[in-house]
């Protein structure tokens, strides 16, 4: 006890041989605070980048599985509101499948079972409701060689010939309402890294004039020794770089953490509306960046407010 | 080397405290400034180190006028003068080692070349023992020693010292008063302010005398012979 008394001691007064900086950057009580604010940005940055990229994810699984596919659907009530007889339907469910086999433009073509249309709208109708009596649409389902305008005319213009209220849905009008509704996510999630980066250059742009005015008589004996505003700025500059590098590494680890807790909670499997959380190389290299980023604010932010504010002292 | 002309200084919209200071020093001379106190030797001081600007008058430094030079080119000025300031002002965090070195640091100077250089300065005013030391540690003395060690480290073209003995007992100060005379005769213009009438008889180096705003320089030297060829003749 008496030992460590001693060397405690013999350490008071003596600096610590670890003086970074001609300033006392280190020291200050506002290091912390910029610590836990670039590592909260680099958190949400990560957050909001995370899901701009699984709303990608998801816009690319729809767009693609619903690429050049096409529903005919035979209604179970005709247009006058009568329900059609089950002989009919299946006659016209034969006569469009001896249409479909003969169109070259058609890649493939599945007439979907009763069952297979009774398990789609059972998730509507509760799995207590015998489906047996139900009238039910014949749905079938196309995919075809390409999807232009002029083909999709011709196929309207075949199947209406069967009857009228035959309808071909080419899932474009819901499709296209998602896809921009996901847009305007991958809009927000931009706006929102932007906002992200505009606050944290902000905050160390005010952690940066709140330590020149804190060490206004350091920088001042500086500048009378001689020391450019360069030399000044740069251990300004060191400071923020090293302090923004250190926070967003945390933040970037916490979000990673947070991520990994995610896709251990979210939804899977194929039938899954929404993708499993999945991030490929390209993602994880650009979420990566973020303390690159984060470090590169610092730096042009530190210099930039540091050369203003030594511009407008007097000499 | 410094060249002031109708130089005049006030503070905001207070009274001027110089007024009309006009003088010249030539490189490598030595003169003391004196006056009683609140006379202004410190604003002089401050214009003459490049820390505030005239508010009329010209003045020029190495050849140079300062009245319209940018920042970086007074940084490069600055770096030719070394400064005694009245209250040291040492940076508190930094080592006796590393206040020394700072005017070394600011102009690059190799690490090497800075170990040597401060380790032998520091042995030489006495303060081998304390280069770890933190300067609130220290006595006035040697404090006043750093600061000392610290204006002329980088052998400046010219050095001003505002009361550089007056913490320091006799033989430190006739001894730190021995440094600045070997400094000045390797070609280092020195002006120092000082109320020792003991250091400037002993020195007898020119005295400029500053007394309500105004500046007179007198030679003793040349009163002296003045004094004599009266007597002479």
């Amino acid at each position: 006890m008496a030992l460590l008394a001693f060397q405690h001691d013999k350490k008071l007064g003596v600096a610590d041989n670890s003086a970074r900086y001609d300033l006392p950057l280190h020291n200050s009580a506002g290091s912390g605070f910029l610590l836990l604010l670039v590592a909260l940005m680099s958190f949400l940055a990560m957050m909001t980048m995370t899901g701009a990229f699984a709303m990608h994810g998801v816009t690319s699984m729809w767009s693609s599985g619903l690429e050049n596919q096409a529903t005919i659907e035979i209604p179970a009530r005709m247009s006058d509101g009568e329900l059609r007889d089950k002989n009919e339907l299946s006659a016209l469910r034969d006569k469009l499948n001896g249409f479909l086999a003969d169109q070259s433009y058609i890649e493939s073509y599945e007439v979907m079972s009763r069952e297979a249309v009774a398990d789609l709208v059972s998730p509507w109708l509760g799995d207590d409701v015998n489906t047996a009596e139900l009238p039910l649409p014949v749905l079938i389902s196309v995919k075809l060689e390409d999807s232009s305008a002029d083909i999709l005319y011709r196929i309207r213009q075949n199947i209406r010939k069967y009857a009228d209220d035959i309808r071909l849905d080419t899932h474009e009008s819901w499709l296209s309402d998602i896809l921009r509704l996901a847009g305007s996510l991958q809009f927000s999630a931009v706006i929102v890294t932007l906002i992200i980066g505009a606050t944290t250059v902000i905050a160390i742009a005010g952690a940066v004039r709140s330590r020149m005015a804190e060490f206004r008589g350091d920088i001042e004996l500086l500048h009378l020794m001689g020391a450019s505003s360069t030399y000044i700025s740069s251990q300004f500059q060191r400071h923020s770089v090293i302090l923004s590098f250190k926070g967003s590494i945390i933040g970037i680890i916490t979000g990673a953490l947070a991520l990994g807790l995610f896709s251990i909670l979210s939804p899977s499997g194929a039938e899954s509306l929404v993708p499993a959380l999945h991030l490929g190389l390209f993602e994880w290299i650009i979420l990566l960046l973020i303390p690159v980023a984060a470090c590169l604010i610092a730096h042009i932010t530190a210099k930039i407010t540091v050369l203003r504010t030594l511009s407008e002292l007097p000499l | 080397m410094i060249k002031f002309e109708h130089v005049g200084l006030r503070y905001g919209v207070g009274p001027e405290v110089l007024s009309d200071v006009n003088f010249s020093l030539e490189p490598g001379s030595f003169h003391f400034l004196n006056g009683p106190s609140g006379a202004g030797k410190t604003s002089l001081m401050s214009l003459m180190y490049l820390g505030r600007k005239s508010t009329r008058g010209r003045v020029t430094m190495f050849g140079q006028s300062i009245n319209d030079m940018p920042q970086e080119g007074l940084a490069k000025l600055r770096q030719k003068i070394g400064v005694v300031f009245q209250e040291f002002r040492l940076l508190p965090h930094l080592s006796a080692f590393d206040n020394v070195a700072l005017p070394l640091r600011i102009i690059g100077t190799p690490e090497r070349e800075i170990m040597s250089n401060v380790n032998e300065l520091l042995e030489w005013v006495g303060l081998g023992d304390y280069k770890q030391s933190l300067p609130l540690t220290l006595s006035g003395g040697q404090q006043q020693r750093i600061a000392v060690a610290r204006a002329v480290i980088a052998r400046p073209k010219l050095l001003l010292a505002d009361e550089p003995t007056g913490n320091l007992d006799d033989e430190m100060g006739f001894r730190l008063m021995n440094l600045f005379e070997q400094l000045n005769t390797m070609g280092t213009t020195i002006v120092i302010a000082t109320h020792s009438q003991a250091i400037m008889e002993k020195f007898g180096h020119p005295r400029m005398m500053l007394g309500h705003g105004h500046l007179n320089i007198e030679d003793p030297k040349k009163n002296w012979l003045q004094r004599t060829m009266d007597g002479v003749f």
